[in-house]
This record gives structure tokens, sequence and C-alpha cells, in this order.
């Protein structure tokens, strides 16, 4: 038997016991042999104005949906079988997103200026600053710094992703299932309060726990994580989004 | 007698309205001297509050929103007022968790007359508490 007749064999055998034992630690083996494909279809779809980096996150949850599907015995092969699943969601995605606009680039720009401006501010004053003052900084209305934070939520962006090494969210499934985390939840109230969690990248699942159980606020976040709060707030939003729909699909 | 404002919005129970929803509420909460991290948590109320009204993808008709304004606080009420069946507008506990992060007090229900309806306040936090 060659290698890849080898592994193709090891692999059918695992989803054997996968679809026995549903035995997470197999569960993670099987999602990282397959990461590889929900990225090579995120990258047929990253033409059409989403980061990719967002559309790998919305191939890897169709990745984990395949897996929890699918059932060995039926002669359909994971790949074929993931393949439509991903592909599913990732035009599910599009659709869903099909409504919203681009932001104008004045916005873009200003949004990216408030990130430092809100650093600096949140500095010198030693708590987060208010609109007012923001604006006043900024040298533009309030009105333009609530539009403009509107305008950053709108999750499009191709370019915002400013921040050095260690603050892009390239973290993948993978370093997600596979990572322990002190500050994450414990298996157990993550459990009853939702599966889906689970499912974030590693950091989101951070976020969220410093956001939601230990009461951080965005900046404290920010400051602990060493990235932007615009950043935190991108992805606190983000996951938010993606913990609903999740759910609303049981 | 305190002094309370208000101001009355309708829109589609669609996703794309709820930008409508967020910027009047933080427009309202910029005039009170919100600071960034609270004006960041009003979006984010307003958006899991009236999902779970309307569902991720909405439903035909409208949500009513009703936002009251006092010198501390800014309240939010939100009434869906959907066409046909839907599910039963309810909160996951982790939605739960997730607003009493966000704000002050919430709830979702139904409103005497039968339709879903929900509610919240965030008050303004004096400077310096945090952080």
């Amino acid at each position: 038997m060659n290698s890849d007749a080898a592994q193709r064999e090891e692999l059918h055998q695992k989803f054997a016991e996968f679809a026995a034992s549903r035995d997470p630690e197999l569960r993670d083996q099987l999602v990282e042999a397959h990461l590889g494909l929900a990225e090579y279809l995120a990258r047929r779809f990253c033409n059409r104005g989403e980061p990719l980096d967002d559309l790998v996150q919305v191939a890897s949850v169709g990745l984990l949906k395949a897996l929890d599907r699918f059932d060995p015995e039926r002669e359909v092969e994971f790949s074929t079988y993931a393949t439509h699943t991903i592909v599913g969601e990732l035009k599910r995605h599009f659709r869903d997103k099909g409504w919203a606009v681009r932001a104008p680039r004045r916005m873009q720009e200003l949004y990216l200026r408030l990130g430092k401006v809100i650093a600096t501010l949140s500095q010198e004053l030693g708590r987060s600053p208010t609109i007012q003052e923001l604006a006043a900084e900024a040298q533009v209305s309030e009105e333009e710094v609530l539009e403009a934070m509107e305008a950053g939520q709108a999750y499009r962006f191709t370019s915002l992703d400013t921040g050095g090494p260690g603050d892009e969210e390239g973290e993948t499934l993978a370093t997600a299932l596979g990572e322990e985390d002190s500050e994450l939840l414990d298996a157990e109230s993550r459990a009853a309060l939702s599966p889906l969690i689970a499912q974030l990248p590693a950091r989101e699942q951070r976020i969220l726990h410093l956001r939601f159980f230990e009461g951080l606020t965005q900046s404290e976040i920010a400051g602990r994580l060493g990235i932007s709060q615009m950043h935190v707030s991108r992805l606190l939003a983000r996951s938010l989004e993606q913990l609903r729909s999740a759910s609303e699909e049981g | 007698m305190a002094e309370q404002d208000e101001v009355r919005l309708t829109v589609p129970a669609m996703p794309e309205f709820l930008r409508l929803a967020r910027v009047t509420a933080t427009g309202l909460a910029s005039r009170l001297g919100f600071t960034f991290d609270e004006v960041e948590d009003l979006r984010l109320a307003i958006d899991e509050l009236c999902f779970a009204l309307m569902g991720t993808r909405g439903r035909p008709g409208t949500i009513r929103l009703r936002y009251l304004v006092t010198d501390q606080a800014l309240e939010v009420e939100g009434v869906g007022d959907f066409r046909g069946e839907g599910p039963e507008p309810t909160l996951s506990d982790l939605s739960r968790q997730i607003l009493a992060a966000l704000v002050d007090e919430h709830e979702v229900s139904r409103g005497s007359d039968g339709l879903p309806c929900f509610r919240f306040r965030k008050a303004r936090m004096e400077y310096g508490r945090r952080l």
C-alpha cells in the first residue's frame, strides 16, 4: 500500500471511530487534517471584498458542521461531502452579507486615525475618552466619530488589520482547538453556556471571556492583549455575530 | 420632575436597518457624555436585543424603537411588530450573560399587546472608575 492510500485508510478509520465515539480529541485531529481544504475553498471566494481571514473562519465553521454530520457508512468521501458543506457556508455568508455597503474611504481613514487618538487619549486621561473628547482631539464632529465607528464595524474592510506582528487575526481553528489557555472558560461552564464558544478561535474565546465573564472593558482587554481597542471591538462584534448565527442553526 | 427626552424610530426588521438603531443610540449616548467604551457596549447591546426579537436574518415587519434620555442614562425599548408566525423571542443563557456585562438592566418579554419586546438601560459611568 503506498503512503497516500495508507493515509486515506487511517483517516477512514478515524472517521469510523469518531462516528461511534464523538471523541473531541479525534475531532480535533480530523479538523486539522482538513483545514487545508477549508482554506483552499475560502481562497476561491477571496476576490469578493471579504478579508481572507474571515472567509477561512466561515469555511472552518462549515468544516465543523460537515464533520459533525458526516456519516462514514455512506459511500461518499468526506472531502466531497465537506466541500459541499463548506461552499454552502461560504455562499450563505455572502448572501447574508450582500447588503453591506462599503464605507466611504474618508470614514475608513478616520476610523484608522481614531484608533491612534483613542490610544493616546486613554493613556493621557487614564480612562476611556468620551466621544466629545475624541471628536475634539481628531478635529471632527461627534457625528463623524460615531459614523466612523459604524464604518469600522462594517467588517468588510480588507485593509484594516494594520497592527504589527502578533496583532493579526491569523489564528487558525487548529491552534484554537489544540491550545490550552488558563484564561479560557473551564470546560464545564463553557459546555453549559454554549458549545458554540468553543468553535471560535482561541483569542476570540479569550476576549469574550475577559469582557463578558471577567467584566473587563474593551480598553482593558486591549491593554492586556497588546492589541488596539479597535481590534478588540471588531473581534467582539464578529464573535457575537458568529455565535448568534451558529445558535440559530442549532 | 426629572427631565426625560424621547426619540422614536421605526425600522424594517432586517439586519441592514439595525445600523440606524445603533446610530440613534450612540448619537444620544454621545450627548450624555458616554465614553468610547460605553458607546461600544451600547452598540453591541442594541444588536444582541434586536436580533433576539427578529432573528439573524430578520422578519417581515418592523421594530419600533423608543429611546428615553435622562441625565445619567439611556433607556431603549424595542417592539417587534412582525407579520406571520415566528419563533418566540428568547435570550439564551449566553446572551443574558453578555447583556449583563454590557448594560445595567435588560429584559425580553411580550408586551400587553402580545408583541415581543425588549428594554434595556445603560447609565453613564462616573469618569475614572475604570481603567
